[in-house]
């Protein structure tokens, strides 16, 4: 698996001893993000789903956005705890986690970064979570989520994203693996499909960045 | 032995009894006396108030409503209300525990707050930090491993006008004619011409 140029050998691991801990990737979906949230005088705003990060704001920020800062993972870590993916099925756990990571007004975000999240969410969950994305996105707002592209992965690492450029995304491992869900085209198109259209871009390291448009 | 003289030259409060340098009983109190008392340390080193020219909450402190500081202040007890500390440094301490509204030309967070911060100049989250609340600020650092959940808004500072000098006053320049030679009358002879 080629992660480009910072990377060698296990993407979860260091790749030299001056390089940052992780790995880079180069990121069409977060290129194309960007353009679609250019405007001359800045003033989108935008909800970063990695936790708040120098990178991250001082991008995001250096465009003229507001930027709002959560950690999802870290929302979900707590809300499940040991046992993910069975409390993700208890409705109480499920509605304090909405509480706790998705309580802001309708039509709040231009854009949303919500990274690989979403794939260690299994439904129920998972459509309500993103039934709660569009909500808080704003008409003609775009969304940026990640979803592994093999079916035989059944686990990865848990990584924090931040932005070295427009192109390239750093992923800073966190502790630990999580089990993932691996989704069809045909299912994403389906839990997305209220939104107004769907942009897919395939990597050669076993992902799929979706755009959605609102 | 002490003359008068020399005890004319001794610092004028002295004691009544004339104390003499090999008498024992006087000889605490002149040493007394003449010291400097020790400053009690009634706050963590690295908080010294007085000497650094700031005020300080220490940790065991608790207040609630509203704290209008001209200096630099640190608070590293527990705090509710709102904080206003223009054109000087606010810094929340590691123990600090604040539930306000935060106003100051520079912020440092390293304990928990929850309220909106507002910097004039920058705000500086460390890695302990915890925040639960909106950001406005011209300039922003925030070290990994610090808690933040909410908005950020980096307003530029506006650049100082600039102040175009007032057109200096320039000397008249007078320029003068030269003085006209004097006119020097010829003598004029009348005769015949030849």
């Amino acid at each position: 698996m080629k992660f480009g140029k910072a990377a060698a050998g296990d993407p979860s691991k260091p790749s030299g001893k001056d390089a940052p801990l992780g790995f880079q990737r180069h990121s069409s979906g977060f290129d194309q993000f960007c353009s679609a949230l250019q405007t001359p005088e800045g003033g989108m705003s935008v909800l970063d789903m990695s936790g708040a990060s120098q990178a991250n704001i001082v991008f995001l920020t250096g465009f003229g956005h507001r930027v709002s800062s959560d950690d999802i993972i870290g929302a979900m870590q707590q809300s499940f705890a040991d046992n993910f993916h069975e409390n993700q099925q208890s409705a109480s756990n499920a509605q304090r986690f909405l509480d706790q990571a998705l309580a802001f007004p309708d039509d709040s975000f231009d854009g949303i970064l919500v990274w690989d999240a979403l794939q260690f969410l299994s439904p129920p969950l998972l459509n309500q979570v993103v039934a709660q994305f569009l909500r808080i996105m704003r008409p003609k707002g775009v969304m940026l989520a990640f979803f592994s592209s093999s079916e035989k992965t059944t686990a990865l690492p848990v990584y924090t994203y931040r932005i070295a450029d427009r192109k390239t995304l750093s992923l800073i491992p966190r502790a630990g693996e999580q089990r993932i869900q691996y989704y069809y085209n045909r299912f994403l198109e389906k839990l997305f499909e209220d939104a107004s259209s769907l942009k897919f871009f395939l990597t050669r390291d076993h992902l799929r960045e979706v755009l959605v448009r609102k | 032995m002490w003359s008068s003289k020399r005890r004319d030259d001794e610092v004028p409060q002295r004691p009544a009894t004339t104390p003499t340098a090999s008498n024992p009983a006087t000889e605490p109190l002149r040493r007394e006396f003449n010291t400097m008392p020790t400053p009690t340390k009634s706050f963590d080193s690295d908080l010294s108030p007085v000497r650094n020219g700031s005020a300080a909450l220490g940790k065991n402190v608790t207040i609630k409503g509203q704290i209008f500081a001209r200096e630099d202040l640190t608070i590293d007890g527990e705090m509710e209300g709102t904080i206003e500390c223009q054109d000087h440094r606010l810094t929340i301490g590691p123990n600090a525990r604040v539930q306000a509204t935060l106003k100051a030309r520079e912020i440092i967070i390293q304990g928990s707050i929850q309220g909106n911060v507002e910097a004039s100049d920058k705000i500086d989250i460390r890695r302990e930090a915890k925040l639960v609340g909106d950001i406005k600020t011209s300039r922003i650092v925030i070290e990994d491993g610090a808690y933040f959940k909410g908005s950020i808004d980096i307003s530029k500072a506006a650049p100082p006008p600039k102040v175009t000098p007032p057109p200096q006053s320039q000397p008249a320049i007078v320029t003068t004619a030269p003085a006209s030679p004097p006119v020097i009358p010829l003598a004029v002879t009348a005769g015949p011409v030849k």
